[in-house]
């Protein structure tokens, strides 16, 4: 169940001692850190680490949150630097777009029952199948521009970037992410021949 | 902006300016290349938008980071968990206490007296309390219970200290 409050009543009701305001908070953005977090892991062990360490990390420095920003914006710009931490920590092979051997260690399985739905499970499963190959940086870029409501401003405070950079890596990214998703569906084609 | 992709994608993500906007209008109605290039985008575009999916973490994910966070509240020391009222308020009652002592004495010093440079110090006009009154029987075998309980508290923090090391051992 949703919380009724905004974002900034629930920091100022975290801030005060309610634990379970942040518990509010925590369940409207668990899903958008787990997901940035997965583009970086590629483990779901991995990324509900990360994600984990992002919310105890934000709950740690909240009093340090100034409104300036959007508190998903102040949020997701610890995801990334939390991320990127643990990559260099742990040195995971990250997937490149040029490494033809990637393997997926998600099992997304698309389900579903009728005809259109399962048309559109697939098309969700392939695009997700195709980002999840992309390197972390383009992932993140795509995902907080189309999934984030992130403007090219706020994914660039995120990620510790120009804003004209962002642009430059989203159209990068886009460019990517279109090759791998003909790539992965000329696959499928091949299969279903 | 160089190829025809960029510009394309900068028109639908709407960043152009209301000049390069109007020439893309012209260039997607009147030139195949364009046309073509920004219907595939505009389809790519809403499958992106449309289809990408959130993961969803595991069930017990947000009791998880909840429960990392009270841990964490409890082993903060002691020293972090005191409320700063309560050290600030201790500070001002020592504050309070040396500067009612250093108006008192300074109240009873007599500046007015020049007849001898040497009053001051000297200390004739102060007012010194004699120690000899306050120093009897009582006051010394206060004094000499508090130190043995002193001893003995002192003490029994070493044996403890020492009996942990060697359990540890």
């Amino acid at each position: 169940m949703q919380s009724k409050y905004t974002d900034t009543e629930l920091i100022t009701r975290s801030l005060a001692g309610d634990q379970a305001a942040y518990a509010d908070l925590i369940r409207r953005h668990q899903r958008f850190v787990f997901t940035l977090a997965l583009r970086f892991a590629k483990t779901r062990e991995d990324a509900e680490e990360i994600a984990q360490d992002c919310f105890v990390k934000a709950y740690r420095s909240l009093q340090s949150f100034n409104g300036e920003a959007k508190f998903s914006t102040w949020l997701y710009s610890i995801v990334y630097t939390t991320a990127m931490t643990f990559l260099r920590k742990k040195r995971l092979d990250t997937s490149s777009i040029d490494d033809e051997n990637t393997y997926l260690q998600i099992e997304n399985k698309p389900g579903g029952f009728d005809g259109d739905l399962a048309e559109q499970k697939s098309r969700s499963y392939y695009l997700n199948k195709a980002i999840e190959q992309l390197l972390p940086d383009d992932a993140m870029v795509i995902t907080l521009f189309y999934k984030g409501e992130q403007s090219l401003e706020e994914i660039g405070q995120a990620m510790g970037i120009e804003p004209n950079n962002v642009k430059v890596k989203l159209f990068r990214a886009r460019q990517r992410l279109k090759e791998r998703l003909e790539l992965t569906l000329k696959h499928e084609v091949n299969e279903l021949i | 902006m160089n190829s025809v992709e960029e510009k394309i994608w900068n028109y639908i993500d709407g960043n152009c300016s209301p000049d390069e906007q109007q020439a893309m209008d012209i260039l997607i109605a009147t030139d195949d290349v364009y046309k073509r290039k920004y219907h595939e985008l505009s389809k790519l575009n809403i499958e992106f938008s449309c289809m990408m999916e959130l993961d969803e973490p595991s069930m017990g994910f947000g009791y998880k980071v909840m429960e990392t966070i009270r841990t964490e509240n409890a082993m903060k020391p002691l020293k972090a968990t005191i409320d700063k009222r309560i050290i600030k308020g201790i500070a001002a009652f020592f504050v309070v206490s040396i500067v009612t002592l250093l108006v008192f004495a300074l109240i009873n010093v007599s500046w007015t007296n020049t007849n001898s440079t040497n009053t001051l110090l000297s200390g004739q006009d102060i007012k010194i309390p004699q120690l000899g009154n306050y120093l009897n029987g009582t006051v010394l075998k206060v004094f000499i219970l508090f130190d043995i309980v002193l001893a003995l508290f002192l003490a029994d923090g070493y044996l403890r200290k020492k009996l942990n090391n060697r359990q540890t051992q």
